[in-house]
């Protein structure tokens, strides 16, 4: 009995807990174009990115860089603050996840990054190459957080496209309205969370998807 | 048995419904329609609730440039920030939990529920204000050295909150433990006296038995005069005679050292920034409009306040529900409100545990500026 009223009441406090978890939000947003880089002989050898950050994260970031005119920075000037970028995206596998066939590709780390201030936002330009070149007939490219704290978004205009591999056909998927297996399991989390190790934010990830023959 | 599973029951039941009016009553407040961009997690009314905080969020930019040409985009902003910090507490972080576990096992007044609500959402905005003004404004510092900033704070910030929990957590278990000692003591008694009469009394009378001896046992202890709390005799009529067994009574508790107490609370939770107050601050502050992004991130703290306190009115509300339903079933009755309480207790040393973790609350301005 004793037992029986502990452990409800556990279970009881176990709900307190969801109400401060499960909804993360994001205060970062980013809008990218990607490239995706291939050889002529039709393997894949890395993504090149280009992340526009929101006005206000940008402002953020800038705080405190130094500047020689008021309300313009050169790449110069931005180089450092690139360079933190970059190391703090280590981390989090620049949030960009890719397969061949099914196969994870493992990336190594980026090169020929800077970044560009205008119209009041930053752009993070970086290339992430492949560690061995892949090759295969289709290969997904996805960009998300699985944390949701940076909300990741197609540019409007040509979102991606690919280089060096014109018999190739792109494609890209937007986050997708739940189908309901996964609104079920969405309606789930508060009774039964995400691991740390989940990939279920991939779900709602942007995906690219390069066919080749 | 089945009124025990009735008391937890109910506090079940209460908790849901907590959660349902609170989103509901945040789905009927009245302004536009969902954001499109929602999709990204939207399920249901949690999805489009994130999908406000975010729309709202992505205004205040827009609103805070507007401001600096036009009056009265400034009282629009403030509008839209209040709006915000309702929507956004909702979200993890703001210390809800932490601030209605404390609430919950400390069994205080609903009054003290409100204030500590507020204070730890005022105290939050103000850190927020002073980092910023202190780091940026009079320093100079950059993005990175302002997150390290944070960073430290909210690690003292979850430190602070395991350490109260730890002190309830004693506090509480052994009261729990002194309720266990006292029912099998009165439990002792009550068999014998059953075992006298035949099967069928025995299974119908035991609780009320079981309620009277257990008054004689505690008058018993009572008796204990070094006993440290002091126990006392109360009347059928006095309403609160059972829940304070073990718990300071009502008039110690709005004592000067009770608001000591639920000041260390208060703290230990509002220390810790928003990131999303930070940002809009140094925003702000860009645009040479640090007074006005002081102005929003204060309204923001409101917002997040009227949530805050809406949730731990909620919880103190099941916690009084629980309380009223073991009174009627004495010794397991005490014993169940010891258990919520030392349970409340053990939950914030899990909260303060998981943020240290990096678990819950994943808030990091470090993700691109180190």
């Amino acid at each position: 009995m004793i037992r029986h009223a502990c452990s409800c009441t556990s279970a009881v406090l176990w709900l307190f807990l969801f109400l401060d978890r499960a909804e993360a939000h994001p205060h970062v947003w980013v809008t990218f174009h990607s490239e995706v880089l291939y050889t002529a002989d039709g393997s894949m050898t890395g993504v090149r990115h280009a992340w526009t950050f929101d006005d206000m994260f940008s402002a953020y970031a800038l705080q405190g860089i130094p500047h020689a005119k008021k309300g313009q920075y050169t790449r110069e000037e931005l180089a450092s603050l690139a360079q933190v970028n970059m190391d703090s995206l280590k981390e989090y596998g620049y949030f960009t996840f890719a397969r061949a066939d099914g196969k994870k590709l493992k990336f190594s780390d980026p090169g020929d990054y800077w970044l560009e201030y205008k119209n009041a936002t930053l752009t993070l330009h970086f290339s992430l190459p492949l560690k061995a070149a892949a090759t295969a007939k289709a290969i997904q490219i996805e960009v998300y957080d699985p944390t949701i704290f940076v909300d990741f978004e197609f540019a409007k205009d040509k979102p991606v496209s690919v280089s060096g591999a014109p018999q190739c056909l792109l494609t890209y998927d937007l986050p997708h309205q739940p189908t309901p297996a996964e609104q079920l399991r969405l309606s789930q989390l508060d009774s039964d969370p995400l691991d740390a190790s989940s990939s279920y934010g991939e779900t709602f990830a942007n995906k690219i998807l390069v066919k080749c023959p | 048995m089945t009124r025990s599973r009735g008391v937890i029951l109910t506090v079940l039941v209460a908790v849901i419904l907590a959660r349902a009016i609170d989103i509901v009553s945040a789905q009927a407040a009245p302004f536009g329609a969902p954001h499109p961009a929602g999709a990204l997690s939207a399920s249901g009314l949690t999805g489009w609730i994130f999908a406000q905080q975010a729309a709202f969020y992505r205004s205040l930019s827009g609103f805070i440039q507007a401001s600096k040409e036009d009056g009265a985009a400034m009282w629009s902003l403030f509008g839209i920030s209040f709006l915000y910090g309702v929507f956004h507490a909702v979200g993890p972080g703001h210390g809800k939990a932490v601030i209605s576990s404390y609430l919950v096992a400390n069994e205080e007044t609903w009054r003290r529920g409100i204030v500590m609500s507020f204070a730890s959402a005022g105290i939050q905005s103000v850190v927020a204000i002073v980092v910023v003004a202190i780091a940026a404004v009079l320093l100079g510092a950059t993005a990175t050295a302002i997150g390290l900033t944070v960073h430290i704070v909210e690690i003292v910030s979850y430190g602070l909150v395991i350490l109260i929990g730890l002190r309830l957590l004693y506090v509480k278990g052994r009261g729990f433990l002194f309720a266990c000692r006292e029912l099998t003591w009165t439990q002792a008694p009550v068999l014998t006296l059953a075992s006298g009469h035949s099967g069928n009394t025995f299974s119908l009378h035991p609780p009320r038995l079981g309620a009277m001896t257990m008054r004689g046992g505690q008058c018993m202890v009572e008796g204990c005069a070094d006993h440290e709390h002091g126990f006392h005799c109360h009347d059928d009529h006095h309403a609160s005679a059972w829940g304070h067994a073990h718990g300071p009574e009502p008039a110690e508790l709005a004592g000067a050292g009770g608001w000591r107490r639920g000041l260390s609370a208060v703290v230990a939770v509002g220390l810790r920034p928003c990131s999303g107050a930070i940002i809009v601050l140094i925003f702000a502050l860009a645009q040479d409009l640090f007074w006005t992004g002081v102005g929003a991130t204060l309204l923001m703290g409101l917002g997040t306040a009227v949530t805050v306190a809406a949730i731990a009115t909620l919880a103190m509300s099941a916690r009084q529900i629980a309380s009223r339903l073991s009174k009627a079933r004495a010794g397991f009755g005490v014993l169940t409100m010891r258990a919520i309480e030392v349970g409340a207790a053990a939950l914030i040393v899990a909260f303060g545990t998981l943020l240290l973790a990096g678990y819950m609350a994943s808030e990091q301005l470090w993700m691109f500026t180190g």
